[in-house]
């Protein structure tokens, strides 16, 4: 049980390709429309076209699509959990019910919806998860801390912001190494996280966790004092030594999200006209 | 010729005050010289780390002042000027880089002293070189090796262009190759770079490498010398819980067998020429 090998949130993958190479504000941008879009998707048809779009991404930024995926694993239950909400929770007038079990019956409509609401979390993630596969930590704090300059001007410290967003996602993976560590020393002990039932196997996990946020929270302090030493004192005069530039790969790719957005809103209008 | 840094009458308490106050530095005194490499060694918990703390401004001073070229670390106004002078390079190199690529955790340093863009990238560039990882320069850290991480993370300090560096058992999470790498990049940034280093360490064959040596133990300093002076004190050094380096312990063992060798054995280089001439 590698656990952080299922992680791919907040890891990042080297490369040269355009999508590496593309000014990290297109991209968090460009991962904004695409996230709105999704909130205006109600049919099957634009979710095509959705995952064809987001396969020719990763393909074009050359991430083994089951590397890309299997940051969803951790996330399956949680999907699965959903979707069977939706199912047997939602209700509308006049839908026709397909399954009907003690007090629960699952409509047309719930399936509708939860095979929606599913499949919207499925591409938030995957989005999300490129755009950190792709961009560098720091040069996705510089993007970020450029986008959100203009709230420095109502006083928000965006920088002091940005840097925090840092340390938290190195958390994250943190969390994920004493996790597996602990886990690994536990299994050593005999305790077997692997087997039994869901019950079990959280009951299972329940006397790692003390340790485990101790252990997180030291080397999350380490890191920060880490930082200070190296004369980081909250992002106050601070210079870059990339400087974010746009430049002909942006455009493209502006174009490119443009085309798509155009696309996908003609097809939700042709499908469901009455938006 | 002024020392770089001097501690005078230091002393510090955790969680002062309170009941459970613990006195981890009983009145220290300490100067380190420009250019030199001194290791610092004592047995877990006696101080090491806390006195070095002091040496960045990490901590300040209960009693007692440390001065770095001069500046008080106790006047908060300096803390910026003595950061930039002295660096510090932690145990577990995970728990020191910032971003995920080499080169952007290496410009971390040099972009928190406000420098412009060009000179950072000079800085990170001339980083790389002396510690020979230019081809490391686009990867993530989280894909190299335990030692090549802990190279990284001098680097970042280096790029600060630091007058001193100091390295809190900067090899103890390093496999036997990763350590011998580490130790011999931190040799040559003293002997080639100047730059003065303060190795706090348990391995005794790091720290004869080292022009001068200080034993800690319980918050004070009981011996200061070279190496040679120290290890020749060998009851003091097995009392206060340490190690005498292996060609000194073999030395030692052979003396007792009746084989003629001289004293002042600490270097396995040493022994070895020694042996050869028993012939
Ligand atoms: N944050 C803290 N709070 C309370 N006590 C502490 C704290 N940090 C260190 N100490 C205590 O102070 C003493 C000196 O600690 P220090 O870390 O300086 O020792 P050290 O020589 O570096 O040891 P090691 O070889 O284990 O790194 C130890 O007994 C330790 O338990
Ligand atoms: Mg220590």
């Amino acid at each position: 049980m590698e656990l952080t090998k299922n992680i791919t949130l907040g890891v990042y993958l080297p490369g040269e390709t355009s999508i590496h190479r593309l000014d990290p504000r297109t991209k968090i941008i460009a991962a904004a429309i695409l996230i709105t879009l999704l909130l205006f998707i109600k049919s099957y048809q634009p979710y095509g076209l959705f995952m064809l779009f987001t396969i020719a991404v990763i393909i074009a930024s050359g991430i083994p699509i089951s590397y890309a995926l299997c940051g969803l694993k951790p996330m399956l239950p949680v999907l699965v959990l959903m979707w069977f909400f939706q199912l047997f929770l939602y209700s509308a007038p006049e839908a026709e019910v397909i399954v009907s079990w003690w007090i629960f019956s699952a409509t047309d409509a719930g399936l509708h919806m939860g095979n929606l609401i599913t499949l919207r979390v499925f591409f938030l993630f995957t989005i999300i998860t490129i755009l950190t596969l792709t961009t560098s930590i720091v040069s996705l704090t510089d993007g970020l801390e450029s986008l959100l300059k203009p709230l420095r001007m109502i006083g928000i410290p965006s920088q002091e912001l940005v840097m925090t967003m840092i340390i938290a996602l190195r958390f994250v993976l943190i969390l994920a190494e004493e996790l597996d560590k602990i886990i690994k020393a536990q299994m050593a002990r005999g305790v077997a996280f692997d087997r039994g039932n869901f019950i079990q196997k959280t009951r299972n996990l329940f006397p790692v966790f003390l340790p485990l946020f101790i252990n997180a929270f030291k080397r999350a302090e380490e890191l920060i004092v880490a930082m200070e030493a190296r004369s980081y004192t909250g992002g106050k005069g601070r210079t870059k030594m990339k400087t974010l530039h746009m430049g002909r790969v942006d455009r493209s790719a502006g174009v490119v999200i443009m085309l798509f957005t155009g696309l996908i809103v003609y097809i939700i209008l042709s499908v469901n006209p009455q938006i | 010729m002024n020392p770089l840094i001097e501690v005078i009458d230091l002393t510090y308490s955790y969680q002062a005050g309170s009941d459970d106050e613990f006195r981890a530095l009983k009145g220290v005194f300490l100067q380190v010289w420009p250019g030199e490499m001194l290791a610092i060694t004592g047995q877990n918990g006696s101080g090491k780390s806390t006195l070095a703390r002091h040496f960045n401004g990490l901590l300040t001073p209960q009693s007692g002042s440390v001065l770095v070229e001069g500046l008080s670390i106790a006047d908060k106004k300096n803390t910026a000027a003595i950061r930039k002078l002295v660096g510090m390079v932690f145990q577990n190199p995970d728990n020191q880089l910032v971003s995920s690529i080499v080169e952007e955790d290496i410009a971390f340093g040099p972009e928190n002293l406000g420098l412009p863009p060009a000179e950072i990238r000079k800085r990170v560039d001339w980083a790389l070189d002396t510690l020979n990882l230019q081809h490391l320069r686009k990867v993530s850290p989280s894909g190299l090796s335990e030692g090549q991480k802990q190279l990284v993370a001098i680097a970042g300090v280096l790029a600060m262009k630091p007058k001193c560096i100091i390295l809190d058992e900067p090899t103890a999470h390093l496999d036997p190759r990763g350590k011998r790498e580490v130790l011999e990049n931190i040799m040559r940034l003293n002997r080639e770079e100047g730059i003065t280093i303060i190795l706090l360490t348990h391995f005794m064959n790091e720290v004869v490498h080292c022009d001068q040596m200080v034993v800690m133990e319980q918050g004070e300093i009981k011996l200061r010398g070279t190496p040679y002076a120290v290890f020749r004190q060998k009851e003091i050094i097995l009392e206060l819980g340490l190690d005498l380096p292996i060609a000194a312990q073999l030395a030692t063992g052979l003396r007792q067998k009746g084989f003629k060798i001289p004293e002042d054995i600490i270097h396995t280089e040493e022994l070895v020429d020694c042996l050869c001439q028993l012939k």
